[in-house]
């Protein structure tokens, strides 16, 4: 064949492409108007409407895709991050998760060719009170958008119904599982935890980040669990990963810290290693913990918030949480939720947050 | 320089490290201060928690003392680099070594490297750039002023767009917060262990520049009259760049970048001291190093988190340039 004659069958090719793929872009969301529809009120109170049956989700939300996957909902992610296709742990449960296309990047920003591409039916995302600038564009292509609340544990179940709402029925009523599950933990923690006195309270710090020490301060999820688990955050400091210095962790002198930063273990070790972390309490007692880490970060808002509230108070109070059992509690959950039944070895890894 | 302008000069950096162990976040009592360092050199009853001891020595003066190096290093490359360069907006990151030291260490962060490694990764970084802007700058075996700039911008503009991809490619969970916050410059993470790596170069550099100030006055009055007057421009240029090189490489790779210092203390000195090399290094040495630990003490100690040194460097020292520049009415010498 000539390189002529190649270049007219490309064209041709092209062109046959186009024509078939048009009826499909023009068959999207506007020809759909008209069938059935059922409405979702979001975390900013906006009524958003949705197709009766969403069958095709891009979720932007790191954590909330390994929550999609408990709900039941993993087959029908077409779009989500870069950073929910790192989680080593995800990636066992899931494996298709690598060929969802990421269209969502590190930093939150979209690849909007791939979105659009994606042809959801509606995008999952965080509001923490103000929208990514892309929000607009969604609005433009007519794609819904349901804004979930990160700011606190309370939002985290709030997060899972509204998930499931979106879903569908089937995945609803996990959801619903999924939160008498939650609160039946917070129930059984602060059964416990509730009557502590302040004295008996170990104040804890939450560590975000080695390189450069920030630390994870009030108003956020991180310090509703460690209240709950019968802990003070000592971090003065108001939100995720703020830094601080060294001699103002001295000053709050914490008696547990919990390292919660991959590579944890690298990361814990190096605060042991460090002369000037000797003279904090929590190294003198050799209470600097390593945070969980699974289908996606324990600590922060992932499914696994459940297991984290039972771990933070066993971790903090060993002494009056002798009956429960984390690895037995671990293991149920994930036969329950993620239908996958760990190994020992596959636990091990989870507490150590080292890759499976 | 009069006598006691130099007395001084050489007791503010002092009287400041002194007041800077004093104040902090956590309350140690004056007194129990002056016993702790008497400890050190003299045998005490150890009367005082561990955290104390911990505090004064492994955190509050070695982090005085490096803000006192890293001050004193970067205004005295600027002073240098002002002098070299002929042009009062250089700063010693004209080469590209910020730059490139700060991909260093952003890649140092991304692979999760401790604190060491980070620091000599990001070293070697900043030297490589400046050793790439050199022979990029090179032609007929002489480096012209405008070539060194030129070549700087495009080492600088490469590795700044470097720095970008390895943002990209970071876990904003953990990473990105983190070499954000390092790009912001702080220095927090000095420890003794930090500081043993980062003194000498710094050192080695500050010593150079002190012994060419002469050169640099001749160098001042153009490359052509200095040769005519029998000075080796390409070698005094090169020692220069190499003094500067090791000053900022090392001080951006343990506190990230610090920006104005190197580019305002050299025109404040100009005005205390004037445009004499002999007096200006030492002088601008004086008045950087009593200027970032000033800074640092009040990043480390005006809220319960940490300021980033970058950004009150720029806050404090744009108004301190606008101030200066209507003073001088533009005439830099």
């Amino acid at each position: 064949m000539t390189a002529r004659a190649s270049g007219g069958v490309l064209i041709a090719a092209l062109l046959g492409l186009v024509s078939i793929q048009a009826p499909v872009c023009a068959g999207g969301a506007a020809a759909q108007a008209p069938a059935a529809t059922r409405q979702v009120t979001d975390a900013a109170g906006r009524v958003v409407t949705l197709p009766a049956r969403v069958t095709r989700v891009a979720d932007a939300w790191h954590a909330n895709n390994a929550l999609v996957l408990m709900l039941g909902g993993g087959d029908k992610l077409v779009a989500t991050t870069v950073q929910a296709q790192r989680q080593p742990w995800l990636e066992r449960l899931y494996p298709r998760i690598d060929r969802v296309p990421a269209a969502f990047d590190a930093r939150g920003d979209v690849n909007l060719e791939t979105l659009i591409g994606a042809r959801p039916d509606v995008i999952l995302m965080a509001y923490g009170g103000s929208l990514p600038k892309w929000a607009a564009t969604a609005d433009a292509y007519h794609i819904p958008y349901v804004l979930m609340p990160n700011t606190s544990l309370a939002g985290l179940e709030e997060t899972a119904r509204l998930t499931g709402q979106v879903l569908g029925e089937k995945e609803l009523r996990v959801a619903e599982d999924y939160i008498r599950y939650f609160d039946a933990n917070l129930r059984r923690v602060t059964a416990v935890t509730a009557s502590l006195e302040d004295a008996q309270r170990p104040k804890v710090l939450h560590t975000a980040s080695a390189g450069i020490l920030t630390v994870d301060g009030r108003e956020s999820l991180i310090d509703d669990w460690i209240r709950i688990a019968g802990g003070v955050n000592c971090a003065q400091v108001s939100g995720l990963g703020r830094p601080v210095t060294m001699e103002q962790v001295a000053a709050w002198d914490p008696d547990v810290i919990i390292v919660g930063t991959a590579p944890n273990r690298e990361n814990r070790r190096a605060i042991l290693d460090d002369p000037r972390w000797r003279g904090i309490e929590a190294l003198k007692d050799g209470k600097v913990f390593v945070n969980p880490s699974g289908a996606y970060l324990w600590d922060r808002h992932s499914a696994e918030a459940a297991l984290q509230v039972l771990w933070a108070a066993k971790t903090l109070h060993p002494d009056l949480f002798r009956d429960l059992d984390i690895e037995k509690e671990t293991k149920a959950f994930y036969v329950r939720y993620f239908h996958y039944a760990l190994t020992d070895s596959e636990y091990r890894s989870i507490i150590d947050a080292v890759a499976p | 320089m009069r006598a006691g302008r130099a007395a001084y000069l050489i007791a503010a950096p002092l009287a400041l490290l002194y007041a800077s162990l004093f104040i902090g976040r956590f309350a140690v009592p004056p007194l129990e201060v002056g016993r702790v360092l008497l400890a050190h050199v003299a045998s005490l009853p150890h009367t005082w928690p561990d955290s104390v001891d911990i505090i004064l020595m492994q955190i509050r003066l070695p982090r005085a003392v490096m803000a006192l190096m890293i001050g004193a290093g970067l205004s005295a490359s600027g002073a240098a680099f002002q002098g070299m360069f002929r042009n009062p907006l250089v700063s010693p990151d004209i080469l590209g070594v910020t730059a490139a030291s700060a991909f260093g260490a952003a890649v140092a962060l991304l692979l999760s490297s401790g604190e060491l490694e980070l620091q000599a990764i990001s070293f070697a970084f900043g030297i490589l750039g400046v050793a790439l802007t050199y022979l990029l700058a090179r032609v007929y075996r002489t480096t012209p002023v405008l070539m060194l700039v030129l070549s700087g911008v495009v080492v600088a503009a490469f590795f700044s767009a470097l720095l970008g991809a390895v943002k990209y490619l970071a876990d904003p969970e953990s990473k990105l917060p983190a070499i954000t916050y390092w790009l912001l410059g702080s220095l927090n993470g000095i420890s003794t262990r930090s500081m043993a790596v980062a003194v000498p170069p710094i050192l080695l550099g500050a010593a150079g520049l002190v012994l060419l100030r002469y050169r640099l006055n001749v160098l001042a009055m153009g490359e052509e009259d200095a040769r005519a007057l029998g000075v080796r421009t390409e070698i005094v240029k090169g020692v220069i760049i190499v003094c500067t090189t090791l000053i900022t490489a090392s001080a951006v790779s343990v506190c990230g970048i610090v920006g104005w210092v190197g580019l305002v203390i050299p025109h404040w000195s100009r005005m205390v001291v004037g445009p004499d090399h002999r007096a200006l290094v030492p002088a601008a040495m004086s008045i950087g190093a009593t200027y970032l630990l000033f800074i640092d003490d009040v990043a480390r100690t005006a809220t319960a988190g940490e300021i980033p040194l970058g950004i009150l460097t720029a806050i404090i020292g744009a108004p301190c340039f606008a101030y200066l520049l209507r003073r001088t009415r533009g005439s830099w010498r």
